[in-house]
């Protein structure tokens, strides 16, 4: 593929005049260029050379591939990812579809009913569904009541739990990315398709369906290659017969002998997720890793033309041979059959999302010591737990230290290298950016267990610094999409007309083009806040004993002991989202108005 | 103007360095001492009964680290040369391979006279070179006393009759005591179950599969799942199934039968940051009177005959160490666990674990 098709390289190359110093700002991604190798780049390689380790290079695949179990889970993993990433596509459309179609605060709350899990850290979506599906929980409470089941069912510990939890924890990802993709659309297609007298089946058929295909790509890669590497869902609802490939990298882990064929299983976790996203990338442009999800459709509406023009002639005939007489026997149903489907499965998926919310907010509320739900009667004893626990302080404490400094790191350095990709006019622009994003598709296992030995080497384990520096690298590709967007979206004209009228580069990045990224800025510094608060993976290879994460924490507690604490965290979790979003809204409505 | 924005900018990264060099250094304290901890209940009377104290005697703060195995963690900590614990408890199939390479000599001499006198009645298989047992772990078969009431499960055998005790089971994802609960309850002797034909008891395993509803990986798990009724009958840790059974009076109960006695190592790693601090509270876990009084909270004895007189009788007949319990028990084989695969690639306990895990995945 070549570079003008990406959106962010080619408006740039042509119209540049910019005064001599700043003609050319590629030296801005140096920063985090050097940051990404040295933490990134560096312990990945030295992964791989530990892996060809040992009597002859290959000694460590050979087991891997030789002994079926790994295998199996190798297999096993993908069967799982891909029925999560369709279940997400199943209902991630209805629910994109609901979003666009309603209008003022309802849309607001559908809205709002998908953003917000999306930033609750996986482990409390994960802990909630445990809650939810619980012999003690309220489905088997209804359930029982109801006469469905005569006792008690076990819902927990199988595979349907896990693809209940991943696609519960995924659909925010696949909504986002198909919602962006429909919000990108114009309007007058549709209008256009209903003027010449097309139902709404044939317009979405012929028209939403093929013109969406994009997105609905980007969003089932994208959840696909996440849950290649899914790691915590897996561990806390499934069973021994659900066991992921992460799974095997955190177990074997446990063995003093494994060293070698640990970091093989890793490679090879690592080189599939990569050869997934080639094989994608091939397709529908790189841009699916960042156009993707986080928000960037305001200033990208050059939407990669040729991927969707190949995607629409190809399904196109398939479409009109097989799907559309089916179609018209459907149509065969009453009016408003459409729209019903789309509000009873866009409510559905949303009852999915907020349930396990709401019933956990509750439980934090409740008397019993143990999990029951509906609580036995209310009270503030476990909020009084938390608070007195000067273990939950100093982990709540450390989590927010480390989360403040990763997100200076995430910002600065994120924020000079989308000034760099964006303003130069340095050659391979694609590549660079697929470097600068490319850490949101590696495993965290696998980045967990790569930076682990670099970490004990350099003393970097278990320092507040250390993990703020681990966790900003998933945070950098955050802060560079969306600041990436936001500088896009500043009047380069501005810019011109102060310093023509003498103003030095610095002051017109100030004055000019500083105050036009804030908004940008800020959203990127939240989530990348958020990114590193909610990161639980490489903290469990990188902390120490004196360096206890909230996370962390709710991970030993979940496992040890599960209690009505983790409740009042999730809450607190979830107070601290919302509050992030009210303050990040103006931002965000900014952001959407202009695609709309 | 751009001169105070420089400033600005200058001044904010100064602060940063400042920042970072404070984050880096606070980790580094000598009062202090890091220890391994199990968790749930257990790390709750630890802290209690043990650490508490010890914190107020001598000013030393004790970090702990719930974990449920160090083993490799130490191995890699140690190989990289920082090393971030002070005490851990080492499998006991695994002093062997991590003996040489990753921990320390425990220096005897300087324990406190209380901790000398504790080691004086212990066996030397106890009290060795660089580890030292400081409890003694039953493992068990479990049960709800509500699910079974009248007639209750006696053996492996039974643990594996669904028809005579019908109900859903919890077993540890782990192949060692699972494996040799197979072979019992394929008719194998307690003398005859080493080494372990690990084919015939996959096999078995294979049989109670459909009616296990949860492989259990942590400790504390199998308890809790005994209480939410997610289990009905369960390979526990003897420890928390007497807790549970003791103190908060939970509808559980067990039996030694066929049970799995064994010890847990404490050690101090190579390269530890705190060697003094962490002899100072081995020595402290080794006074008889404090140890006995740690098993009215959770009873894990040492296993010491001084441990054992000081103790309420009503308290030390739970122990995996009683003489009672001892004789039902099955003496547990670390040596075969950490000795060499057949395969020549692992240990016994990994080559089972793959075996375990590929049955489960099934």
């Amino acid at each position: 593929m070549s570079v003008t098709n990406i959106p962010l390289g080619g408006a740039d190359r042509r119209s540049f005049t910019l005064p001599e110093r700043l003609k050319d700002p590629a030296w801005l991604l140096l920063p985090a260029a050097a940051f990404l190798a040295f933490i990134y780049l560096l312990p990945v390689i030295d992964l791989v050379r530990i892996s060809l380790s040992g009597p002859s290079w290959s000694v460590h695949f050979e087991r891997v591939f030789a002994v079926p179990l790994y295998w199996n889970s190798l297999v096993r993993t993908m069967e799982i990812s891909f029925m999560v990433a369709l279940l997400c596509l199943f209902f991630g459309y209805p629910t994109a579809l609901l979003i666009h179609k309603s209008s003022g605060w309802r849309q607001i709350v559908v809205a709002t009913a998908v953003i917000l899990p999306y930033f609750i850290a996986i482990l409390i979506r994960t802990y909630s569904w445990m809650v939810l599906l619980g012999r003690n929980g309220p489905i088997n409470k209804l359930a029982v009541a109801l006469g469905i089941f005569d006792q008690p069912a076990q819902l927990l510990f199988n595979r349907s739990a896990v693809l209940l939890g991943m696609t519960a924890v995924l659909l925010p990802l696949m909504v986002l990315s198909i919602y962006s993709s429909i919000a990108r659309q114009d309007p007058s297609f549709v209008r256009a398709g209903q003027a010449s007298g097309a139902g709404p089946l044939a317009v979405f058929w012929r028209v939403l369906l093929p013109l969406t295909m994009p997105g609905m790509g980007a969003g089932f890669l994208l959840v696909f290659v996440t849950a290649l590497g899914f790691f915590i869902t897996p561990t806390l609802l499934g069973g021994p017969g659900d066991q992921m490939f992460a799974m095997h990298i955190t177990q074997q882990a446990d063995f003093a002998t494994s060293e070698g064929f640990l970091q093989a299983l890793a490679v090879v976790l690592l080189v599939i997720t990569l050869i997934v996203v080639a094989i994608a990338g091939r397709f529908l442009g790189f841009e699916f890793i960042w156009g993707g999800g986080k928000l960037v459709e305001a200033s990208s509406h050059a939407s990669s033309p040729r991927s969707s023009r190949r995607g629409g002639t190809l399904s196109a005939k398939l479409a009109d041979s097989v799907g559309w007489p089916l179609l018209r026997l459907l149509s065969r149903m009453p009016l408003g059959t459409g729209t019903w489907t789309v509000r009873v499965l866009g409510g559905f998926v949303l009852l999915a999302l907020m349930a396990p919310i709401v019933v956990v907010m509750i439980l934090s509320f409740s008397k019993a010591s143990f999990l029951t739900f509906p609580p036995p009667g209310f009270s503030l004893r476990w909020y009084e737990k938390f608070f007195s626990d000067s273990e939950w302080m100093t982990a709540f404490t450390n989590s927010f230290t480390i989360a403040l400094l990763s997100a200076v790191i995430a910002v600065t350095l994120g924020g000079l290298a989308a000034l760099g990709i964006v303003r130069s006019s340095i050659r391979g622009k694609a590549a660079i950016m697929l470097l600068l994003v490319s850490p949101v598709i590696v495993p965290p296992v696998v980045l967990g267990l790569s930076l682990y030995s670099l970490f004990l080497r350099t003393d970097l384990a278990g320092t507040i610094s250390g993990l703020a520096a681990a966790h900003a690298i998933g945070g950098l590709p955050i802060v560079v999409v969306i600041m990436a967007a936001s500088l896009q979206g500043v009047d380069r004209r501005l810019e011109q007309a102060a310093a023509v009228h003498g103003a030095s580069p610095l002051t017109v990045f100030r004055t000019v083009t500083l105050p036009a990224v804030a908004p940008g800025m800020a959203a990127a510094a939240f989530f990348a806040f958020l990114h590193s608060f909610d990161e639980l993976v490489l903290s469990l290879f990188l902390s120490s004993a004196q360096l206890r994460t909230l996370p962390l924490r709710l991970w030993a507690d979940v496992n040890y002991q599960l209690n009505p604490v983790l409740a009042v965290v999730s809450t607190l979790e979830v107070l601290l989202v919302v509050g992030g979003i009210a303050l990040a809204r103006p931002v965000l409505a900014g952001r959407t108005k202009p695609a709309v | 103007m751009r001169r105070k924005f420089l400033e600005r900018l200058a001044g904010g990264v100064a602060a940063a360095a400042v920042y970072f060099a404070a984050a880096h250094v606070a980790v580094a304290q000598s009062n202090e001492v890091i220890m391994q901890d199990p968790g749930g209940a257990y790390g709750e009377a630890l802290r209690e009964i043990m650490y508490d104290p010890f914190e107020k005697e001598t000013g030393i703060k004790v970090i702990t680290v719930q974990e449920a195995r160090s083993g490799p963690r130490i191995k890699a900590q140690v190989d990289a040369g920082k090393t971030e614990w002070d005490l851990t408890f080492i499998f006991d199939q695994e002093t062997k391979l991590l003996g040489d390479c990753c921990l320390d000599k425990i220096d005897y001499s300087k324990l406190s006279e209380s901790a000398q006198k504790t080691l004086a009645t212990m066996p030397d298989n106890l009290k060795r070179p660089n580890g030292v047992a400081l409890q003694v772990i039953g493992v068990a078969l479990a049960y709800n006393t509500e699910k079974y009431s009248g007639e209750v499960p006696q053996s492996w055998a039974d643990f594996w009759n669904v028809e005579k005790f019908p109900g859903t089971r919890c077993l540890p994802a782990w192949p060692r005591f699972v494996f040799e609960a197979a072979l019992m309850a394929d008719g194998v002797k307690k003398e005859d179950l080493y080494p372990i034909d690990m084919e015939r008891a996959l096999k078995k395993v294979e049989e109670i599969k459909p009616h296990v509803s949860k492989w259990w990986t942590t400790a504390a798990q199998a308890p809790q799942l005994l209480l939410d009724g997610e289990a009905d009958m369960c390979m526990a840790y003897a420890g928390r199934i007497n807790n549970l059974v003791v103190v908060e009076g939970a509808p559980v109960d067990m039996t030694w039968n066929e049970g799995f006695v064994y010890y847990d190592f404490f050690s101090i790693p190579k390269g530890a940051p705190h060697y003094e601090n962490a002899l100072k509270l081995l020595a402290w876990r080794l006074d008889a009177q404090r140890a006995a009084q740690l098993t009215q909270a959770y009873p894990v004895a040492l296993p010491s005959p001084l441990v054992y007189e000081a103790a309420d009788k009503d308290i030390s007949r739970l122990w995996a160490n009683n003489p009672d319990n001892i004789a039902k028990a099955i003496e547990w084989s670390p040596d075969y666990w950490g000795a060499a695969s057949p395969d020549g690639r692992s240990t016994n306990e990994e080559y089972g674990q793959e075996k375990l895990n590929a049955l489960l995945a099934k």
